[in-house]
């Protein structure tokens, strides 16, 4: 058993989406995660060891390189696509509740602000390791926030925002979802906001990086 | 030393009478429409319309009026076409934007909305397309509208990516004589963005200019194809270089050296902390090419070759010298190892910095007048020592930026420039 998810981490931390992908070119014509995913669900494996043993495993190590500069964007997407392949088999798992999940999060760009890529970066890593990702998308006001928040009471929430005439728009959204929520955890990231903004407009959490804010909620999901 | 002599002594790493500065010759040195509007009244300028000379980003123009009071050397020069395809010049119309300011736009800057009523252009102005970039309310500029088809790998075509790189047309050749004409004679340093030679910069990937895109045209997609798709990504680079390398050969004999400077590259390759790829890749997937262009035109011209990266690219500074870069900008100091002592130190001899003056993400956006004083005399000591530099903020100037800040900034250079 261990093998298989072993080989499914290892697909996941290099971005070996399926048999057809060329990436990356050592393990050309080799299966992916895609088919090793659904090889283990074949041969009986529970899917929360596949969650938790095979893509928890990988996407750590995905952060954790990231994080260290070992490796940059293009690697990450292709890990989190081959994350998401895995992911696909395992959606049944997640709607019958026999994966458990850590909790969810509220996840969206702000309002004003079209940039994505880090957003979805931050989603993807939490979604591999274990949460539930409501995203958003971009340009989302506090309203929906809020909405949304309701409909998943309990749930936490990351903004991003890329630019500085953006990045102001996360206090407003800060204040209006701890006035319905005020256990709710919120994350900030992105380029131009820092710990000192994070302070300044009351938010929970600041992460240059998506690991620091996975493993933020991995932190408040033990507690 | 008038303007140019000053920018020219400058690049050439001599010392200037003083330290020259640029804001607003080209998309990345600029000034919000918002922003100039705010410089112009705060100086007392003749009331006018902000024209917009660069609709992505909403730049306005500033003109001569405005640089003669903020001590501004450089012009830019822009292509005929800005990023949606539009012609730049000729007739303008008035437009109401979110923020409220009227500003001027080309007569086939043609808008719609989305339900949301959210503002969409479309691209060469053609409302029968669907848009190509959209400015939410929220928001003081465009961004892309993703228009990806869905990728067939058997049925990849590198051509389908190059459809933006073709051959100069005779009527751009003419525009660009005239453009030429206009500056012949002039005192400042002029710098020409003629587009076509910048190498995977994301921004251009999603074509906003191109009615129906075809090829690798999500911001995600490419960046993975970068890794997964190299030959591909080559083929298209190849193939750019080619065309561009003909297109500069037909502009020299228009421009000649009438220009000092010449936009080459935007793609950044850095993020706030680190990069968007390893030095290998920038070696073997970026460099060739940026040397094949940086190389014709040092053996054919006078021109400098400028380098847009936006981030943490310490790293990748000697390659871009390498590469034959002659100037770096933004010099985005606010980021990891961006330390301007450091880069003067190391590479200031070797490369200018046009850019580095003062940090736009926390400083002039959010700090004090005295914040800004403090920063940009500190940079000007830095970066000002034995030439190799030209002021400008780290990018441009955004819409939300305290006039009272802008002002410091400029007295600030002057007060620096006059000791």
């Amino acid at each position: 058993m261990d093998d298989i998810l072993n080989k499914i981490a290892y697909c996941v931390e290099f971005g070996k989406i399926n048999l057809q992908s060329p990436y990356p070119p050592d393990m050309k014509g080799l299966p992916g995660a895609d088919e090793l995913t659904q090889e283990a669900l074949d041969k009986g494996i529970d899917a929360d060891d596949i969650l938790q043993k095979a893509l928890v495993v990988g996407m750590e190590k995905v952060g954790i390189k990231f994080r260290e500069n070992k490796i940059f964007v293009p690697q990450v997407l292709m890990s989190a696509k081959a994350m998401n392949m895995a992911i696909r088999h395992l959606k049944p798992y997640f709607l019958s509740g026999n994966i458990k999940r850590k909790g969810t999060v509220v996840i969206g760009t702000v309002a004003g602000d079209l940039h994505d890529i880090g957003k979805n970066l931050v989603a993807m890593m939490f979604e591999g390791n274990g949460w539930e990702v409501i995203d958003l998308g971009t340009d989302v006001s506090a309203q929906k926030f809020v909405e949304e928040l309701k409909n998943h009471p309990g749930s936490h929430v990351g903004l991003s925002a890329l630019l500085t005439t953006t990045m102001v728009n996360m206090e407003q959204i800060v204040r209006e979802v701890k006035n319905v929520a005020p256990d709710s955890r919120v994350l900030i990231g992105g380029a131009p906001v820092n710990e000192e903004f994070k302070t300044k407009i009351g938010a929970d959490f600041y992460s240059p990086d998506p690991q620091g804010a996975v493993e933020f909620l991995n932190s408040v999901a033990s507690r | 030393m008038n303007s140019k002599e000053r920018v020219i002594a400058s690049l050439n790493h001599q010392i200037p009478d003083r330290i020259p500065v640029d804001m607003g010759s080209t998309g990345v040195t600029g000034i919000h429409a918002l922003a100039v509007e705010k410089l112009r009244a705060w100086y007392g300028l003749e009331e006018k319309l902000v024209r917009i000379i660069e609709p992505y980003q909403m730049l306005g123009d500033v003109e001569s009026d405005l640089r003669e009071i903020l001590g501004i050397d450089v012009i830019g020069l822009s292509p005929r076409k800005n990023m949606f395809g539009i012609q730049n010049c000729g007739n303008l119309k008035e437009l109401r934007t979110f923020w409220g300011q009227v500003v001027l736009v080309p007569g086939d800057f043609n808008t719609s909305h989305d339900e949301e009523g959210n503002l969409l252009i479309h691209p060469e102005g053609d409302l029968q397309v669907a848009p190509s970039a959209k400015m939410p309310k929220a928001s003081y500029f465009f961004d892309a509208i993703i228009r990806q088809d869905p990728v067939n790998e058997e049925k990849l075509d590198p051509v389908d990516n190059l459809e933006e790189f073709s051959d100069i047309s005779e009527e751009d050749l003419a525009y660009w004589k005239n453009e030429i004409e206009k500056i012949k004679g002039t005192n400042h340093a002029v710098i020409a963005n003629f587009g076509g030679t910048a190498i995977g910069d994301i921004a251009l990937v999603p074509a906003m200019n191109l009615r129906h895109p075809r090829g690798i045209r999500d911001i995600a997609e490419w960046y993975m194809s970068i890794i997964m798709r190299p030959d591909y990504i080559h083929e298209i680079f190849t193939g750019q270089t080619e065309v561009a390398i003909r297109n500069l050969q037909k502009l020299y004999a228009v421009v000649n050296n009438h220009i000092d400077a010449v936009f080459i590259c935007g793609t950044d390759f850095g993020t706030q902390d680190s990069q968007f790829c390893g030095i290998d890749t920038l070696e073997t997937m970026y460099l060739p090419y940026y040397k094949k262009m940086n190389d014709w035109i040092h053996e054919h011209t006078r021109w400098k070759t400028f380098k847009h990266s936006c981030g943490a690219v310490e790293p990748f500074i000697n390659k871009f010298i390498e590469a034959g870069f002659d100037i770096l900008n933004p010099v985005q100091v606010s980021a990891r190892g961006m330390d301007p002592s450091h880069l003067k130190n190391t590479y200031g001899d070797r490369i200018t910095f046009w850019g580095g003056g003062v940090d736009t993400q926390k400083v002039l956006s959010f700090g004090s007048p005295e914040d800004v004083k403090k920063q940009v005399t500190e940079n000007l000591r830095i970066f000002g020592r034995n030439g190799g530099f030209v002021f400008n903020t780290v990018h441009n100037i955004q819409a939300n930026v305290p006039v009272e800040n802008m002002v410091s900034m400029f007295e600030t250079i002057n007060e620096f420039n006059n000791a």
